[in-house]
């Protein structure tokens, strides 16, 4: 799906479909079947691991404790799922075409701005913890708890340091708020498919369907 | 018995990242080689992978006699486990006393690693790293960050190094230490240019003084500061 703003949509759509019970979760993961999985690589599946790792011993304390665990693990994992697409299909600069659609060159570029300096922060988090494992194995330290504090102590101190430059520049070159751009949106084949499938997908999910046949019979 | 021979051998290996790619062949023998190239060229990517840290996209990278090596990443801060920089020296299993002298930190001992500046967090971890002994030891960019003097004195342990293999990746184009090898990475390939000072005329990074050394017929013996001294006063 090349279109920012059908991606973030059906994204929305499908994920509060997802959330609102089973059968919204199956139509949600039959849409990322369809449109979303195609694209998914070793990265991705490294990278989702851990939070379906997460909610998998959430569900199981839910199970446990005689909840419904095993719905909120599926309900949580198509989430994950559409989440990680929408992670994968994002291309530089698509977050600021959006906002500024959406809420124009005041807000707007005060938004998008965020979202693309968060985006560009979290690909570099990712590569920073990668370097951070590396060298802690360099010392002969293991994957346990032992190490995540002062792994977690590095990589808060390197983000903070890299917001501080971030902020410094913008303040230098004179960024107060707002901006002009121009935003501009890309077309494939599979955007209106894409969308439609999703809406029907919440259609059913969320409007009272059930109710309305029965007050037709 | 007989001392087995050490090397770091690359067998047609290559990396590929979207559209950028990569491929390096070549024997990393005992000595101290300087490995140069552009930013972005793959020096770090390299680095890593004969670390032994990461797998290349293909080929293979095989070493003999190599029974411990290191690896120092430019940025000093991804090695910090201590929350003093006691602590942080005795992470390396290093004297806190000797290596703070070493490194001018002295009655910075009770201080966080991650509060020291950039350099003098640089001029630490450096210090825990060459205090140790490797068989092979991989410094990328070991130059960043640091002053002349500090450069110089990082050149001076380097070169004090008797055995083992030492490789630096490095763009830096004024302080360097005593080298055995010389390659360089470039259109995407590493090439290897030959023992210093024989492969000096064809080293395509060579910083200018070199290269102005080598255009008026003094080619210096090698690339430390003193080499580079000597052939621009001999007559």
């Amino acid at each position: 799906m090349q279109d920012v703003r059908l991606r973030v949509a059906s994204a929305a759509i499908l994920s509060a479909a997802a959330f609102s019970g089973i059968p919204g979760a199956a139509g949600a993961f039959i849409w990322w079947i369809a449109f979303g999985s195609r694209g998914i690589s070793g990265k991705t599946l490294r990278r989702i691991a851990a939070p379906f790792i997460l909610i998998a011993l959430f569900g199981a304390v839910v199970s446990l404790t005689g909840g419904p665990g095993l719905s909120y693990f599926s309900r949580m994992g198509v989430i994950i799922l559409v989440g990680s697409w929408v992670y994968d299909e994002y291309r530089p600069g698509e977050f600021m075409d959006l906002s500024v659609w959406a809420f124009g060159d005041g807000y707007g570029f005060d938004l998008g701005m965020i979202a693309e300096t968060g985006m560009q922060s979290l690909g570099l988090l990712i590569a920073d913890f990668s370097r951070i494992r590396m060298a802690l194995a360099l010392k002969g330290l293991g994957k346990g708890f032992r190490t995540l504090v002062p792994a977690g102590a590095v990589l808060i101190h390197v983000s903070l340091a890299r917001a501080g430059d971030v902020a410094a520049i913008l303040a230098v070159r004179g960024y107060c708020k707002g901006g002009t751009y121009e935003p501009e949106f890309r077309a494939g084949w599979s955007d209106i498919p894409g969308i439609a499938t999703a809406i029907c997908v919440g259609f059913f999910a969320l409007a009272p369907v059930s109710e309305f046949f029965i007050l037709y019979r | 018995m007989a001392v087995p021979a050490m090397k770091i051998s690359l067998q047609e290996i290559r990396f590929a990242c979207g559209n950028w790619r990569m491929s390096a062949e070549g024997t990393f023998l005992p000595g101290v080689h300087i490995v140069s190239g552009d930013v972005g060229s793959g020096k770090s990517t390299l680095a890593t992978a004969i670390a032994g840290l990461t797998e290349p996209t293909g080929g293979a990278i095989t070493g003999e006699g190599i029974s411990s090596k290191m690896l120092s990443f430019q940025f000093p801060e991804y090695h910090v486990t201590g929350f003093t920089v006691e602590e942080e020296c005795r992470s390396w299993s290093r004297d806190p006393d000797r290596v703070l002298a070493e490194c001018r930190l002295g009655g910075r001992s009770g201080s966080s690693p991650l509060r020291l500046s950039r350099g003098e967090l640089k001029r630490l971890h450096l210090a825990c790293v060459l205090a140790g002994t490797y068989d092979l030891l991989v410094l990328d960019e070991p130059f960043s960050a640091l002053d002349v003097a500090e450069k110089e004195r990082i050149c001076r342990a380097i070169s004090s190094r008797t055995n083992g293999i030492t490789i630096i990746f490095t763009h830096e184009q004024a302080v360097f230490p005593r080298t055995d090898y010389l390659w360089e990475i470039q259109e995407g390939r590493l090439r290897y240019r030959g023992a210093v000072p024989g492969a000096l005329p064809a080293w395509q990074h060579a910083p200018a003084a070199i290269r102005d050394l080598i255009a008026a017929g003094k080619c210096p013996h090698n690339i430390t500061t003193g080499d580079l001294l000597e052939a621009a006063c001999r007559t």
